[in-house]
């Protein structure tokens, strides 16, 4: 089967659409919620979102290679990985879009510069850019709020425009008095200032988080802990309308394993994760999207070692009401080895911005201006404006 | 008084109460702890020998591959012991020393060469002999030295995969394509030791030189762990020539004739004497010992100071500590979470570190030897100063003036007294709350080291 008719194959179910792939955003109404989360490590798409349809799948990947009992088929070519098996759900209810074949708009196998590209939005590694999820926030009409739940500020949401963070720590307790008086001496350093403050509101909210499972940063209830407490930051009426968030470990160099194993454990946290996030935002889900991204796919062939290197095409998540409909959105450039970018990774075929443009156009009804200023030197990167209705 | 608390605090560990006002020559005083051996001291010598983290991190693999849940249970209890007897003694030097810099020196090269117990536990086994064994004794050295120390020590190998690469066309390879069980390179480290220990990712290289790299590092392995052990081996670093892969292989325009672990030796000392190299390492030393935005002289000077001299890290600190842009100008730093407990602990006199120490660590998300991934901590206020991690310290601060802080010295330590160590620009500000005595003394301790004056260095 070559491209071409690989790309109609797909077609024909109607759900997947390919020649170049249109997801509809929706204009959500409503303020709009927006959570990035960052899978920090290259996840290896091809076995999240596997190509059981492609041809040169099976021959590709060989032991580590997918049957198509072994995946939850979304069409007639890409089923979820076991671990992701919870998505038909949304797959289900038209909540879910997998992207694949994208890529950042920089080829590097760096972790570092990839990871940089991504959270600063920009087409080459620079030094001290803004996040782009910061960028958003200054270029959004009003006064909206962005905070990160996770350990650090990732660069995503780094920026001039103040912004909060917050992770499940359990310290000693300490009382108002003496967290005031500290408020007054921060007051004389300008350059910490802002951030002990806006450390001092978030407490007003997190003594709700006692009661959330599974606590702690390491370990299963980890991702569903991180999301548990996003989703309480954001349902509020005044909560922020940007949320970063990063899970690490994605970096498969060995032993992968497949159904129950390493990668597909981390997937399974992911998965439940979303639902859990899904399901505390109540009716504030409606405004809500989340976006999965990862710095690079890895190759796509494994390694001597059970695991896959550095790669580059991978895949993603584009999750909420305001998708248009529930698709495999990619402009599939196949396995076959003359198609492999270097003989060796997918070949990228979609732009992150491109996804990142269209997803934040729908959920907070921004005009192209304003989306070209948060994503600088993209003008000429069509973003997906169709990913929402 | 502001350059003694250059010395102190720039170079060293954090000011103790009353050192200031007894150093004569600041600038001597700091150059002066680069004389002497680098090497460990009588405090390491009841730590464990590689012979000794090896059976802890063998007790760990045998548990797993047997799936014996009891036998796991007591791997990771003597793993967790292993790693906070480690971590302990590594922090209560750096509490305790009076060669400062030389400690700081030693951890900036091992967070640049880290390893990690992230992404495997059982680094945990390895990591502190890998600082003391691999980093420690080459810091004063050649960094071609250093590099290869680390490229030896089976911490490295295993944290990076290299242990496990096998050459596809090398005798080991060939056997397992022929029995269908496909085995063959993993790149990790070749990549990480050009784009984080050398050359740096701006470093001119390409994918063909990351494979020509990981093949000639094929073969670089841990006896014990990697194929072709027995059962009773040693941890060691051994080559092992059935799993190198063979013929000429180029990096970066350079070829390198088949001569088995002589390749790994040779491009490894070549990449540390590349100019990409001086730059890369020269601007990660000024931003952290000088800016997070480097002066871009001072760069220069440090990189023509580590090619002009072969890369000696000696001439290479020394070189850092005549920077003017140290003494004039008023930049700063903000303290690393690690950076900040051991200040507290150095201010009040301690010995070493209270056994609470690796889990407040933990806590402030610097965990020794556990950063998320092989490019280390950072260091820049960027990347520590956010809003919770703020007030983690300040919660930190509460409860270490609580628990132990507070009663140091006579009657308690003073919160005044405090303000000795910290920049005279930083203490001037915060001088009225903390002689307040309608505020309880260790509240005040715990305003003095969580507020704003002690964040930085």
């Amino acid at each position: 089967m070559d491209r071409r008719s690989f790309l109609r194959g797909m077609c024909v179910g109607g759900v997947a659409t390919f020649a170049m792939p249109t997801v509809r955003f929706a204009q959500v109404p409503g303020q709009g919620k927006l959570v990035f989360v960052l899978l920090r490590g290259g996840f290896d798409g091809l076995a999240a979102v596997v190509p059981v349809g492609d041809p040169s799948y099976e021959g590709l990947r060989g032991r580590m290679a997918f049957s198509r009992q072994e995946v939850s088929m979304l069409d007639g070519d890409f089923g979820l990985a076991s671990g992701l098996t919870p998505w038909t759900t949304l797959w289900e209810e038209n909540e879910l879009v997998a992207l694949h074949a994208m890529s950042i708009p920089y080829r590097t196998r760096s972790h570092f510069d990839g990871q940089a590209i991504l959270e600063t939005g920009l087409a080459r590694p620079e030094g001290s850019s803004d996040g782009w999820l910061n960028r958003l926030l200054q270029v959004m009409d009003g006064d909206r709020a962005g905070i990160a739940v996770a350990a650090g500020m990732p660069r995503s949401l780094s920026g001039a425009h103040p912004v909060s963070s917050w992770s499940p720590a359990q310290l000693g307790a300490v009382d108002d008095g003496y967290l005031d008086r500290l408020g007054v001496l921060y007051r004389s350093d300008p350059a910490l200032h802002d951030r002990f403050e806006a450390a001092l509101q978030l407490r007003d909210v997190a003594p709700e988080m006692d009661d959330m499972n599974g606590g702690g940063r390491r370990g299963p209830g980890r991702v569903d802990s991180i999301m548990t407490a996003a989703a309480r930051f954001l349902r509020e009426p005044d909560g922020p309308n940007v949320a970063a968030l990063e899970f690490s470990g994605w970096d498969t160099h060995a032993n992968q394993g497949m159904q129950g194993g390493q990668l597909d454990r981390l997937l399974a946290q992911l998965a439940e994760g979303v639902l859990t996030f899904r399901r505390e935002m109540g009716q504030a889900w409606a405004d809500t999207t989340v976006v999965v991204m990862t710095e690079f796919g890895r190759t796509a062939r494994p390694n001597g070692t059970q695991g896959t290197d550095h790669g580059t095409g991978g895949a993603g998540f584009v999750i909420g009401p305001g998708v248009a409909r529930s698709a495999v959105v990619a402009d599939w450039p196949g396995l076959s080895d003359r198609a492999l970018y270097q003989g060796r990774d997918l070949e990228p075929t979609l732009d992150t911005r491109a996804v990142l443009k269209g997803v934040i156009a729908g959920t907070f009804d921004l005009t192209s201006s304003q989306v070209n200023r948060v994503f600088p030197g993209s003008d000429s990167v069509r973003g997906l404006w169709d990913v929402m209705w | 008084m502001r350059r003694e608390m250059r010395a102190l605090n720039r170079f060293g560990l954090g000011a103790r109460i009353g050192e200031a006002e007894r150093l004569n020559d600041p600038k001597g005083w700091v150059l002066s702890q680069l004389s002497g051996s680098s090497r460990a001291g009588s405090w390491a010598s009841d730590l464990p020998s590689l012979a000794e983290a090896g059976d802890v991190f063998s007790a760990l693999r045998r548990a797993r591959a047997q799936r014996d849940q009891a036998a796991l249970a007591e791997a990771r209890a003597a793993l967790r012991e292993h790693a906070v007897r480690e971590s302990t003694a590594m922090l209560s030097e750096r509490v305790r020393t009076e060669r400062p810099f030389l400690e700081r020196w030693v951890a900036f090269w091992s967070n640049h060469l880290c390893v990690s117990t992230a992404a495997k536990q059982q680094v945990a086994a390895l990591a502190g002999h890998y600082e003391r064994q691999a980093i420690r004794p080459h810091v004063l050295g050649r960094f071609d030295e250093l590099v290869l120390a680390t490229a030896r020590h089976p911490a490295m190998l295993f944290y990076l995969d290299n242990f496990q690469s096998i050459g596809p066309e090398s005798q080991a390879g060939r056997r397992t394509a022929r029995r269908g069980r496909a085995r063959g390179l993993n790149e990790n480290y070749a990549r990480e030791l050009l784009e984080l220990h050398t050359v740096g990712v701006d470093g001119g290289y390409a994918q063909d030189d990351v494979e020509a790299l990981a093949r000639i590092l094929t073969g670089w392995t841990v006896d014990g762990v990697g194929p072709g052990s027995t059962q009773e081996a040693s941890m060691r670093f051994v080559f092992r020539a059935v799993l190198h892969e063979p013929g000429d292989k180029t990096v970066l325009g350079r070829r390198y004739r088949a001569s088995g672990v002589g390749e790994g030796e040779h491009v490894i000392r070549d990449l540390c004497g590349r100019p990409e190299t001086a730059r890369f390492l020269a601007a990660k030393l000024v931003r952290h010992f000088v800016s997070d935005d480097p002066p871009p002289g001072a760069v220069d000077e440090i990189a023509e100071v580590f090619t002009s001299s072969g890369g000696d890290l000696q001439r290479v600190a020394e070189a850092l500590v005549d920077l003017p842009d140290v003494w004039e100008t008023p930049h700063r730093k903000f303290r690393t979470p690690q950076e900040w407990i051991v200040a507290v602990l150095r201010a009040a006199h301690f010995d070493d570190v209270p056994d609470s120490v690796p889990q407040l660590l933990r806590q402030l998300r610097h965990t020794p030897w556990a950063p998320s991934s092989p490019k280390g901590y950072g260091d820049t206020r960027g990347e520590w100063a956010d809003p919770e991690a703020l007030m983690s310290r300040a919660e930190l601060a509460r409860s270490m003036s609580r628990r132990f802080v507070g009663r140091r010295g006579n009657g308690g330590l003073d919160a005044a007294q405090l303000l000795s160590v910290v920049a005279p620009e930083d203490a001037d500000a915060v001088r009225g709350l903390l002689t307040d005595s309608s505020i309880g003394m260790d509240e005040r301790v715990a305003l003095a080291i969580g507020g704003p004056a002690f964040q930085w260095r």
